[in-house]
């Protein structure tokens, strides 16, 4: 069978380290440890000012053609998942489709989903390449949600870094598929709980969406800058991601045994954990991959992915994304 | 009730002894986090998910007790 399958993933990650010291000063009755403690991240990287989530996702592409010998002219479509894109139009991806040196009759979109956007884009890959319509998919993801978070805002800043990452889906003769079954979920009903509520079209940035509030836990944002619900995500994700881990486990017809790994989108420690103890996977089968640079919303799943990359036995692995929308998806991929 | 009542003296970084119906959850920094860490609590303790809104609204344990009632009556 003509089977999508990923052949290489690549990540980059921008210079500059906040550090969880330099965020306890900010922060009075937050240690360095207690922010590690309460979310498992040591440091988070951050974009420059000048630097967009196209220039980091065009340094993943790059690295990955140079790292893994692949031609620029050889990719037959870009998807590029952002919600933090470098213009309001055009795509960044038809921006970055030129910057790569891609070929003319290439494809390429953008999509704006956050955590859940990485698993998307392996099923869209999929369905292009196994229906015959292109046969090499590069799928960037990237946001810079550190040009949405208000600095003395620490349910966001302690959390979240920037980074972008490069997967090469390809078409592969198989017998068995590489990647899926996938299932999906959606309820906009949550879409308040994970937003930026002003800077679109149905409310405009104005010096009053500029206003700055202080919220009841202390922290500081305005309507321009990213407002997480936490208890709102976390009610959502200990609701419905063990019924779509169910879904996928029976529309694979195997048991959470079957898998060699699980990676879910690295959204905090503390969630990561509650997840795990209530699914019952084995702790040496759940990847835990953000110390170094925190949730980086669709980029968590490639990071944790890469490594494996390199390890040569065929491995099935469930991979599981969550978040702002509410969107999720799980998939079952084998490596290898 | 221990399992649950140690849980709630970790994230207020009490002593458990100090936890009991009365407590009163405003007076120790009853702020996102801690909910949060509540609703995950209340999740592992009795498979129940309660709202963080309704969570906000407590004042004391009591009142969390009577919201995983009303949640495990449902």
């Amino acid at each position: 069978m003509r089977a999508a399958a990923i052949r290489a993933i690549t990540s980059f990650l921008p210079g500059a380290v906040l550090s969880n010291q330099a965020l306890a000063d900010l922060y009075p009755n937050w240690s360095a440890d207690k922010i590690f403690e309460k979310t498992g991240v040591r440091e988070r990287r951050i974009c420059a000012p000048d630097q967009t989530a196209g220039d980091l996702a065009e340094a993943a592409a790059q690295r990955l053609f140079g790292d893994h010998g692949v031609a620029p002219e050889s990719i037959d479509f870009l998807m590029f998942c952002t919600q933090t894109p470098d213009y309001v139009l055009p795509a960044t991806a038809c921006v970055l489709h030129a910057r790569l040196g891609l070929r003319p009759d290439a494809g390429a979109l953008d999509y704006g989903l956050g955590c859940s956007g990485y698993v998307y884009g392996l099923g869209l890959a999929k369905g292009l390449i196994e229906s015959g319509q292109v046969s090499r998919v590069l799928l960037l993801t990237c946001d810079t949600y550190s040009k949405l978070i208000h600095p003395l805002d620490k349910s966001v800043r302690t959390l979240f870094g920037d980074a972008a990452t490069a997967t090469l889906v390809e078409a592969k003769v198989c017998e068995t598929p590489r990647i899926g079954p996938l299932v999906f979920g959606t309820d906009g009903t949550g879409a308040g709980d994970l937003i930026v509520p002003a800077g679109g079209f149905r409310q405009p940035s104005t010096a009053e969406t500029g206003r700055e509030v202080r919220d009841e836990s202390g922290n500081v944002r305005t309507a321009d800058h990213l407002f997480m619900n936490g208890p709102g995500v976390l009610s959502f994700t200990l609701r419905e991601i063990p019924k779509a881990v169910d879904r996928l486990l029976a529309l694979c017809d195997v048991t959470l045994e079957d898998f060699d790994a699980f990676i879910f989108h690295q959204a905090n420690a503390f969630m990561l954990e509650r997840l795990r103890r209530k699914l019952a996977i084995p702790q040496d089968k759940f990847v835990v991959r953000m110390a170094d640079c925190g949730n980086t919303v669709s980029s968590t799943i490639p990071i944790a992915l890469e490594p494996m990359m390199d390890e040569a036995k065929t491995q099935r692995i469930m991979l599981v994304g969550f978040g702002v929308g509410f969107s999720w998806a799980a998939a079952s991929v084998t490596l290898h | 009730m221990s399992a649950f009542y140690d849980g709630l003296a970790e994230i207020f970084e009490i002593d458990a002894d100090n936890i009991s119906p009365e407590f009163d959850l405003v007076a120790h920094n009853w702020d996102s986090l801690a909910i949060v860490s509540t609703i995950a609590l209340i999740d592992e303790c009795y498979d129940k998910l309660v709202e963080g809104s309704a969570l906000a609204k407590c004042v004391t344990v009591a009142d969390v007790e009577a919201l995983i009632h009303l949640a495990a009556a449902a």
